[in-house]
């Protein structure tokens, strides 16, 4: 035991190795967050909190989401994050057609975020139900439940879509 | 065939797929004497509703054992009384496919220990079976549904009642990122007594959405059924579809399929192993993880245009040639695997990671079998079940796949599973960017035959997956049945984390990773 212990201490394992295509990327996402920290800011004073509700997804969107918190993303340096409750939320973000065995859990969540709040439909199936729409066991879209403040198309709609529609919205409402 | 001590009525043979016709009394008898005598698989169950073409219901059992490249069904009409013999009091396997036909067709399965509703929630109404072809609702009915307010059938809960013990209900909206379900711990201080979990939130009626679809569109449905699975899902459903046409495959699409699916293995794998690290806190193991799957995926997405690998799928092949952007692949995989092994070997040194993966979630030989688990949960629990190796499809054969077996069947066995199949991903990929094929992409041109029907299978990244396809008079859409490996594994999960303490829970959830989505169709 004592030997692991001291050659993980010796060994540099314990670093993140960033390859040059990571850091391009990263360039142009920066520019992008540095601006949406100035928005949240303003409006939400430095924090904004996102509760993400599966609606009925593939789990593809919610991926995408799980992809904004990695090391090249790392959305939680500039302020956004993902909470575990409904009450720590200013932004409800839903995936998926809204199945119907998922609509009253959908609105409870919705209920529990504290006033003033954004409902986002994320991904196409969110939007419109995608290609369950018409399917006798989806309500087709999360517009049909709640008021939707911003929509963001794609399937799913990769990490970078996502922050970046986030900060076009953010803007608007300053 | 001494033996045998049911009647065949019919049998036909097409492919690898055996057809075997039985009365309905016999249907049971049938089941049982081909699990004994092949020492098989349940694979799947399905019904399909013919009433129109002969005035019956019909239902399918599909059995394979881990030797011989075969399916047997077994199959019955079963019209008039409503009721069939059920077959899981001898094969437990057949639970949830009994009550699902019940949900769907109203079929009885008699005999069945605890036939309450499987896929429907307690507002959902009586009598009201969608994948009857004659179905229609009420909007009456599908706005109590929606709203979840009346109960029209009740669901019991399994209960434990004793002194100390009390029930922790969780979901279906969890604290994390993740797929709806409920679960329902009933512990006595920190230890599981017995889990009971309820499913089919996320149930958007796919099968009854395919036979709204054309074949064509149906491979985008079938790609948005399990998003991780993507590839997977399109494969074996091109592949049922192909079969039942009886396209041959060009050397080059089954090898873009080869190496495509191998692809998502890889990227899920990886990213599973991180996630398994955010079970137990190793918080850098769980951050290298997500930073080699987002390689991965960007690497996805430079190749097919899709993080998911969408749109690579079509009816008679792949639309992309991606094998003419192998150099990209060939130095994004080395960079990768050299994180990879250092990640591995991270994991493989933090002693407190796999202090609390060991001997935790352990599920049995025997349950497993029991169960019909399939993939790498089954592989970790000593069962040699790999569709690449017992139904050698696409180039598998061509690369003499060797599954990998392990017998400890815990958390750990299951990441040991997991980066074993990783490595075997590595080698195949690199090996297929080696090979040359000729240039066809897709098949010539073919018809849709009427009233055929075939299976499709692959390995996804979660286990064997199964479409079956059937089409109608006019070389339209019949039925799509299709099972996904989370559907078989999840009834392992209160064996895996009975005795185990509630936090354990997360980890062991991990150490399987399932899909909802797949499971809820």
């Amino acid at each position: 035991m004592l030997k692991h212990i001291i050659k993980n201490l010796c060994s540099r394992r314990n670093t993140i190795s960033i390859c040059p295509e990571d850091i391009t990327a990263e360039h142009e996402l920066l520019k992008s967050l540095e601006e949406l920290r100035d928005d949240i800011d303003a409006i939400y004073g430095r924090s904004l909190r996102i509760r993400q509700v599966d609606a009925g997804s593939c789990n593809a969107c919610e991926w995408e989401c799980t992809a904004l918190s990695n090391p090249i993303y790392d959305i939680q340096r500039f302020g956004i994050d993902f909470v575990a409750s409904p009450r720590h939320a200013d932004m409800l973000l839903v995936t998926g057609p809204v199945s119907r065995q998922m609509e009253l859990a959908l609105k409870k969540t919705y209920d529990a975020v504290p006033d003033p709040k954004f409902v986002v439909a994320c991904g196409d199936c969110a939007f419109n139900g995608g290609i369950y729409s018409g399917s006798y066991a989806v309500t087709g879209g999360v517009s049909k439940v709640l008021k939707v403040d911003l929509v963001i198309p794609g399937c799913p709609p990769s990490p970078l879509k996502i922050v970046t529609s986030l900060l076009a919205f953010l803007k608007q409402q300053r | 065939m001494n033996d045998q001590n049911y009647r065949v009525l019919s049998s036909e043979t097409r492919l690898n797929e055996e057809y075997i016709e039985v009365a309905k009394e016999d249907f049971r008898t049938a089941c049982v004497s081909v699990l004994k005598r092949h020492d098989a698989f349940l694979r799947l169950m399905f019904c399909t509703d013919e009433r129109a073409y002969t005035g019956c219901f019909r239902i399918y059992a599909v059995f394979s054992d881990s030797r011989i490249n075969r399916f047997i069904v077994i199959n019955s009409a079963v019209k008039d009384n409503l009721a069939y013999p059920s077959i899981t009091p001898d094969i437990p396997a057949a639970h949830w496919y009994e009550r699902e036909i019940k949900d769907m067709f109203g079929l009885v399965p008699e005999g069945h220990p605890s036939p309450q509703r499987l896929v429907f929630h307690e507002s959902f109404p009586e009598g009201s079976f969608p994948l009857r072809k004659d179905w229609s609702i009420s909007e009456d009915d599908l706005k109590q549904w929606s709203e979840g307010m009346v109960v029209k059938e009740p669901y019991k809960f399994m209960r434990v009642e004793g002194e100390g013990i009390f029930e922790i209900p969780v979901g279906p909206v969890h604290a994390g990122i993740i797929e709806p379900g409920h679960f329902r711990f009933s512990a006595i201080g920190e230890t599981i007594f017995y889990l009971d979990s309820r499913f089919f939130y996320t149930h958007k009626g796919i099968e009854k959405q395919f036979e709204k679809l054309s074949f064509g569109t149906g491979v985008y449905l079938s790609e948005r059924v399990s998003g991780t699975s993507s590839f997977s899902h399109s494969s074996a459903y091109c592949m049922a579809f192909e079969r039942m046409c009886g396209i041959e495959l060009p050397d080059r699409a089954a090898a873009i399929r080869t190496l495509v699916t191998e692809m998502e293995r890889l990227y899920n794998h990886i990213g599973d192993i991180g996630n398994m690290c955010a079970g137990s806190g190793l918080t850098l193991g769980y951050a290298k993880g997500a930073l080699i799957k987002e390689r991965l995926m960007q690497l996805n997405e430079r190749v097919t245009g899709s993080r998911y690998l969408r749109g690579v799928n079509t009816l008679g092949g792949v639309e992309s040639d991606i094998l003419q952007k192998s150099d990209d692949i060939r130095s994004t995989l080395a960079h990768v695997v050299k994180d990879y092994r250092d990640f591995m070997d991270l994991i493989l040194h933090s002693l407190s990671h796999i202090e609390r993966m060991e001997t935790t979630g352990y599920v049995a030989k025997d349950i497993a079998a029991a169960l019909g688990i399939t993939g790498l949960a089954a592989r970790a629990s000593g069962i040699d079940d790999d569709m690449r190796k017992c139904h050698p499809h696409l180039l598998y054969e061509t690369l003499g796949f060797e599954s990998n077996v392990l017998t400890k069947g815990d958390d750990y066995a299951r990441m040991l599973a997991r980066a074993a199949d990783a490595d075997r991903s590595i080698l195949m990929i690199n090996e297929l960017l080696d090979m040359h094929f000729s240039k066809d992409l897709i098949a010539g041109s073919y018809s849709v035959p009427s009233m055929q029907y075939a299976l499709g299978y692959s390995e996804s990244p979660r286990g064997s997956l199964f479409y079956w396809v059937k089409s109608d008079h006019e070389g339209s859409v019949f039925r799509v049945k299709l099972r996904s490996p989370s559907y078989c594994n999840w009834s392992a999960m209160p064996f895996a984390v009975n005795g185990d303490i509630v936090p354990d829970f997360p980890l062991t959830n991990k150490s399987f990773n399932l899909s909802y989505s797949g499971c809820d169709m």
